[in-house]
């Protein structure tokens, strides 16, 4: 329980840092989103409206610990504000639109890649030289190497434009009405093939080589050898006594990546046009939408946090050595 | 209008890839997806679909104040007094039948059309205009020069204006005119997001809104019910360019209006019968803006050798894949080819290549060039200083190398400097720069674009925020002038004076004009015929353009 207690403390103060931080980045950057609005526009705005413009936007001239307060005030109570590249949506709306897509796409791709890279990853180990060890993980490593952008291209076209086998843009398609339906879910599921399979392609290499490392390393322990010894059965003796002890490092990055999935795949996003959250967020530090920025980096923060600490006491149950310090 | 510039830069990179995709799956992928397309076109016949390439997801707000309003509400949904069409020069009657200036210039009435109504059956009257107007000042602002704007009668509107303005016409008469019954009984008419339009437009109806494509079905209450041949717009929503421009190729898309590069290859070839192409140089112009605050950009014949040495061929041809044509001694884009001034043309020489004339001219002026070929300033130092992009924009960057380069011939160092297009913005707007590549104002007339290039008033000294003339020029010449225009009320006067502005321009160079930004549009009509051309320019090919109504209703179900 303290260990615990200790590990929250932490966690808050990290918090702290980073909503901190999160409110002064935006505000060193040059320009505001109204003159940036204006550039964006070009001829299409009048300068003489752009005063009005700051004044709708609320984007204010006051002293920034002032701002500060009202910032932290709203950080705890909830309220993130009217995006500015979305006006008037709420910050809260847009984020909550976007998030469940976002978390669908990298949810899927992340458990797809850690599933399948962590098996290869024992096999490979297991059957040391043979030819899953020595053909797989360079072939994936040369793909994960891949700009992801022509990777993804490449898949579209192939598959998409091509083949036709897959859709190529969008969460669903848009002549069905989103329900909870066999029709809808299959075609979101259709929808989801490509963007999830091309990022599962590029991260599966990393998955499979660090399972195989650990592996390699723990199945020169003594227990390896002495359960063999004993006879038991070699599958158990890969899953239960190597792989469970090799998983470890695994979990870590599981957790870290899970967090990092709320912040939205960028690139899968805009070639894909996948309404998540990754564009969203690429279009807000475009056009200094502070409000929105400010929402997005919040919500991935606190994924990031929160799965940090979900994964540091799933440790303590995981690895006795952790619960002793 | 030009397409946004930031965005244009992710989608050249994007373009690049989507190029080399193509060319990768090669012949196969015209054989292989023009059965599907075709499937997929007879069942979706109806809508006109568009792509929106800079919009990840739509947001259901149709309220015309917001800054990120629905794509289409201006142009499907709302409809102005007239309509102006840059690509010849001409004017339509829209919502007003007619309108008359007073003799001083000091107003202008117009007579709205009999029989329109509201797509909630209600008919248009005077009280329409006067409350979008009331709205328009109060959130939006602008529109100093009005004072009073009162219905006449049953069907006539009169603007009064402080003082004679003439470029009133088209600045009142392109303002998209709401409902009175509808605004005013809205309470915060800022931020309501007006879901359920009430409009004039020919496809008023939103059928479907989802995150990613909405419909527009029939104003069942239209004016021109015979011009409705389209059963409505489908918009597609996309997160960047290359997405879109995939959908085009694919022949998903009846109308791309976005930048494609080499679209001859990625778009045209696919199809070449039903796919067509058209980029009209009437946006704004792109000019290589000198911050004339500073010496030695303060010297005019500076400015004028510098723009000799500027290869502007080269500059259209690299930077802008030859999608438009460089600019002449009027300093005027194609948006103006009906008020350019023959004799400026016939004369022009700053704004054509001369290397040999930039130094003779560099030379007189008194910055002499060294025994390493370098120039020098007057007060010794080295002619060198920065050209400002922003970083996203590759085609500008291309520009400014290429003049970077032309300009190392004449002795001069230009090093081009790109940071985040922000802090590029924040150094024109407070003048901390040395020159950049700058858009200017682009309006149905030239009154603007001169008072931006060169009128004293809108000159702010370094280190306050100005939003227009980012080089600081003025002329009290050109002042003078300006307000003749501004009081001219026939059209005969305005031209004589536009012809002395022009040549006011060519004499001073208070900027260094390059091209016309050209405005992208490429159509397939397969499904839909009656598109506007180079022969038939009855508008341009945008889709956010004023004139895009006009295309809405001349469009027909191919045969």
């Amino acid at each position: 329980m303290r260990f615990i207690l200790r590990r929250l403390g932490f966690y808050l103060i990290a918090f702290w840092v980073s909503i901190t931080l999160n409110f002064l980045l935006p505000r060193f950057m040059p320009g505001d989103p109204v003159s940036r609005m204006f550039a964006r526009t070009q001829d299409r705005m009048q300068p003489e409206q752009i005063e009005a413009l700051r004044k709708l936007l609320g984007v204010d001239d006051r002293p920034i610990w002032e701002q500060y307060v009202d910032y932290l005030h709203n950080m705890i109570t909830g309220q993130m504000g009217v995006s500015i590249s979305r006006f008037p949506t709420p910050v809260t709306e847009v984020i909550a639109s976007q998030v469940g897509w976002t978390l669908l796409l990298g949810g899927t791709a992340l458990v797809i890649a850690a599933v399948v890279g962590n098996l290869l990853g024992i096999l490979a180990a297991w059957r040391r030289g043979g030819a899953i060890d020595s053909a797989l993980p360079p072939i994936l490593i040369f793909i994960g190497s891949f700009p992801y952008f022509w990777l993804a291209m490449g898949a579209l076209y192939l598959f998409g434009v091509t083949l036709g086998w897959f859709p190529i843009r969008h969460a669903f398609s848009d002549t069905i009405e989103p329900a909870f339906s066999w029709e809808f879910m299959s075609d979101v599921g259709m929808h989801l093939v490509l963007p999830a399979l091309t990022i599962v392609l590029v991260s599966v290499g990393g998955w499979m080589l660090g399972m195989r490392n650990t592996m390699i390393a723990t199945n020169a322990e003594d227990y390896i050898t002495m359960a063999e010894a004993k006879g038991l059965r070699p599958g158990r003796i890969m899953f239960r006594y190597a792989a469970r002890n090799a998983m470890l490092p695994s979990v870590t990055s599981f957790g870290m990546s899970l967090g990092f999935v709320v912040g939205g795949a960028l690139l899968t996003e805009v070639v894909f046009a996948y309404p998540g959250v990754g564009y969203q967020l690429l279009n807000a530090v475009q056009g200094l939408d502070y409000p929105l920025m400010q929402g997005l980096f919040l919500t991935i923060t606190a994924a990031v946090l929160l799965a940090n600490f979900l994964v540091d006491i799933l440790y303590v149950r995981l690895d006795p050595r952790v619960r002793a310090n | 209008m030009t397409q946004p510039r930031f965005l244009r830069s992710a989608r050249i990179a994007a373009a690049g890839l989507a190029i080399g995709a193509l060319a990768l799956t090669g012949c196969s992928a015209t054989a292989g997806n023009s059965g599907s397309a075709k499937a997929d076109a007879s069942a979706q016949s109806a809508l006109l679909t568009i792509p929106r390439e800079d919009m990840g997801t739509f947001v259901r707000n149709f309220n015309p104040f917001a800054p990120t309003v629905a794509p289409m509400t201006q142009q499907a949904i709302y409809e102005s007094l007239l309509i102006y069409n840059p690509a010849k020069g001409d004017t339509t009657p829209w919502l007003a039948s007619e309108w008359t200036a007073a003799e001083d210039g000091k107003s202008i009435t117009f007579t709205l059309r009999d029989g329109v109504k509201w797509s909630d059956g209600q008919p248009l009257v005077p009280a329409d205009v006067v409350t979008t107007f009331a709205l328009q000042k109060k959130i939006k602002g602008g529109y100093d020069y009005l004072d009073t704007v009162t219905a006449e009668g049953t069907n006539q509107v009169k603007f009064s204006f402080k003082t004679a303005w003439s470029p009133a016409l088209f600045d009142l008469g392109q303002l998209s005119i709401l409902p009175d019954h509808v605004w005013s009984k809205i309470a915060d008419p800022e931020k309501d997001a007006n879901e359920k339009p009430v409009g004039t437009g020919p496809y008023t109806e939103v059928d479907t809104f989802q995150a990613q494509s909405f419909v527009l079905k029939k104003n069942p209450n239209y004016w021109q019910p015979e011009k409705q041949k389209i059963a409505g717009i489908k918009m597609l929503a996309f997160a960047g360019n290359d997405g879109a421009n995939l959908a085009a190729a694919n022949g998903d898309v009846d109308w791309a209006p976005q930048y494609m590069p080499n679209i001859e290859k990625t778009f045209i070839s696919k199809d070449p019968d039903h796919r067509k192409y058209w980029f009209p140089p009437t946006g704004s112009m792109i000019n290589w803006q000198l911050n004339t605050a500073k010496a030695p950009f303060n010297d005019t014949d500076v400015r004028k050798a510098l723009s000799m040495a500027v290869d502007r061929e080269q500059v259209t041809k690299i930077g802008m894949s030859g999608y438009t044509k460089p600019a002449d001694c009027t300093g005027l884009s194609g948006n103006y080819e009906t008020w350019k001034n023959k004799d400026v043309q016939d004369k022009c020489d700053w704004t054509k290549l001369n290397v040999d004339e930039a130094n003779k001219l560099l030379d007189k002026a008194g910055y002499p060039k060294g025994s390493d070929g370098k120039r020098t300033l007057k007060d010794g130092k080295p002619f060198e200083f920065k050209i400002s992009v922003g970083a996203a924009s590759s085609d500008w960057l291309s520009v400014a190398n290429v003049i970077a380069q032309n300009l190392a011939e004449v002795g001069v160092t230009a090093k081009v400097d790109s940071p985040d297009w922000a802090a590029v913005v924040a150094g024109y707007e407070t003048g901390d720069f040395d020159s950049g590549i700058v858009w200017s104002a682009n309006d149905p007339s030239p009154y603007k674009y001169f008072a931006g290039m060169m009128g004293t008033a809108t000159v702010k000294p370094v280190g306050e925020k100005t939003f227009e003339n980012y080089h600081r020029f003025g002329d009290p010449k050109a002042d003078a002038l300006l307000t003749e225009f501004a009081a001219a009320a026939d059209e005969d006067t305005q031209h004589d004076i536009v012809d002395k502005l022009q040549e006011e321009y060519s004499a001073v160079a208070p900027a260094i004009p390059l091209f016309a930004g050209p405005e992208w549009g490429a159509y397939n009509n397969t499904r839909f015929t009656g598109w506007p051309t180079e022969e038939n320019p009855y508008a341009t090919l945008s889709v956010r353009a004023p004139t895009t109504v006009l295309v809405l209703t001349s469009l027909e179900p191919a045969k």
